[in-house]
């Protein structure tokens, strides 16, 4: 008996651990890196853009729009999945940490939040990629373009900044006003919430089980992406943080997570890259240039700006929406729904005759290890993420270039 | 705990950034010592929060959850 309150009390601090408190954003930094190494190594890196994509051509397909019945089927999907588990994955969390809640805000906020998803999904389509698939992986994929469209990111975000600030000074009423909360899970009575999220666990074991049979990749993407969700909502990992704080509170926190996570998916990507791992006969060079899109400079440099404003006008990426719809952030599901029905048709409509007026020249795959050699090109993207490390702790410290 | 609140910042319904650029703005305009009641629902300020006033050394007296999943905070400023 006294065995069995001990077994029982070690396994409440357990879940203490996960679930009392927020974790540091490195240590979600570090896990999401890793995680994204497995993804890799079983098939392709973390991206976001194009799971949302798939979802919005779904629907267009259920609607019979835009003659995209021949769209793949969202449950056949690797990243179609991998985004709808990611949001599964927050849901999980926010229940076992009783942070569910559906919150809806003010309708200021709805429209900016669906403007802000409308930009995202012309960035990524334009600039071919997001924050994660043009940044947190396209940096450890050793990727040329995703240096370029870091710095297209950087301009979009101080410039949405000053329009928020702007907008808090000239138009304060645009984000306030009525807002509501349902099924919160303050107190005893939200216990509830502990045992749904059992329950939407155990759901999501039995579908990847379902699938391990003969989808064994998209079985491992449904519970990586459950497992990134999850890790998201408790280190409250954002990439939008990553880039607008140092600008606007000065804090160095968020962006020294995703620092973290950068370097851990260099040291997994290279090693992976290097010797062209793979899990079937794949060509070294195929290998090699996974996640090396051609968007060197042009479209990376446009498209990063045009997904800066977006996210931090939305308040979160396309991982930053995800997780945040899972744990009932209703600004965030206006922003989900831009993203989706704007991109499909940004991908057939919008950015197909601008890039037929670009010239071929502005535009290649750039493979830094083509120009620098394996170490030339670890090197850089270490000493670009030092230098960025090294700025926002000194500008955390002077506050130089934070406007609180 | 009885303290004399100063001035109360409602940020329901409001997600991340706009909770903590409201508030940083507002705790600009008073003056030291003053203290500011800020009630919100993004579990986020729980932990961004603490962590400006610790780095911009305002004071956090008190935290907690009220009904309804509404967070409650009371900041000094230094």
């Amino acid at each position: 008996m006294s065995d069995n309150k001990k077994e029982a009390g070690a396994l409440g601090q357990l879940y203490k651990t996960f679930f009392a408190k927020h974790w540091p954003v490195w240590v979600g930094g570090i896990i999401l890196g890793t995680l994204n190494i497995l993804l890799f190594a079983i098939k392709s890196p973390w991206g976001a853009s194009g799971g949302i994509n798939n979802w919005g051509e779904n629907l267009y397909s259920i609607l019979g729009l835009f003659n995209l019945e021949d769209a793949t089927p969202l449950i056949s999907s690797n990243y179609g999945m991998l985004c709808l588990f990611l949001v599964i994955g927050s849901f999980i969390g926010a229940l076992f940490s009783k942070e569910f809640a559906l919150r809806i805000p003010p309708v200021g906020e709805l429209i900016k939040g669906f403007i802000g998803g409308s930009l995202m999904a012309l960035g990524a389509t334009f600039g071919i990629g997001c924050t994660i698939g043009a940044f947190f992986s396209g940096m450890p994929a050793l990727s040329g373009g995703a240096i370029i469209f870091t710095i297209g990111l950087f301009l979009g975000v101080i410039v949405a900044l000053k329009y928020l600030m702007w907008e808090m000074e000239k138009f304060p009423g645009f984000s306030s006003g009525k807002s509501y909360s349902f099924f919160a899970g303050t107190g005893k009575k939200g216990n509830w919430q502990k045992w749904a999220g059992w329950i939407v666990l155990i759901i999501t074991l039995y579908i990847a089980y379902q699938y391990s049979g003969n989808h064994q990749v998209l079985a491992w993407f449904i519970i990586i992406g459950m497992l990134m969700g999850l890790i998201s909502q408790r280190s409250r990992f954002c990439i939008v943080k990553a880039f607008r704080d140092p600008f606007m509170t000065g804090e160095s926190d968020g962006s020294v997570g995703v620092m973290a996570g950068i370097m851990i998916g260099l040291i997994g990507f290279t090693i992976i890259k290097y010797f062209g791992i793979a899990v079937g006969d794949v060509a070294l060079r195929t290998r090699e240039m996974t996640w090396i899109f051609s968007h060197f400079f042009f479209r990376a440099i446009i498209g990063g700006f045009v997904f800066g404003l977006g996210m931090t006008i939305a308040g979160g990426c396309a991982v930053g929406t995800l997780w945040r719809v899972g744990e009932g952030q209703v600004k965030l599901w206006a922003s989900a729904l831009g993203f989706l029905i704007i991109s499909p048709i940004s991908k057939l409509y919008i950015v197909p005759p601008i890039v037929e007026m670009l010239p071929a020249s502005w535009d290649f795959k750039s493979y830094l290890p083509d120009y620098l050699g394996y170490p030339g090109a670890f090197a850089l993207v270490t000493v670009i993420i030092l230098i960025w490390y090294v700025f926002v702790k000194w500008n955390e410290k002077t506050g130089k270039f934070s406007a609180y | 705990m009885n303290i004399a609140i100063d001035q109360t910042l409602d940020c329901k319904g409001l997600s991340c950034p706009m909770p903590m650029m409201k508030l940083a703005k507002a705790m600009k305009g008073m003056k030291s010592e003053e203290v500011l009641e800020m009630i919100g629902t993004d579990p986020g300020t729980k932990s961004d929060l603490p962590r400006w006033c610790n780095k911009s050394g305002n004071v956090l007296l008190d935290e907690g959850e009220l009904e309804g999943g509404i967070f409650r905070f009371l900041i000094q400023k230094k």
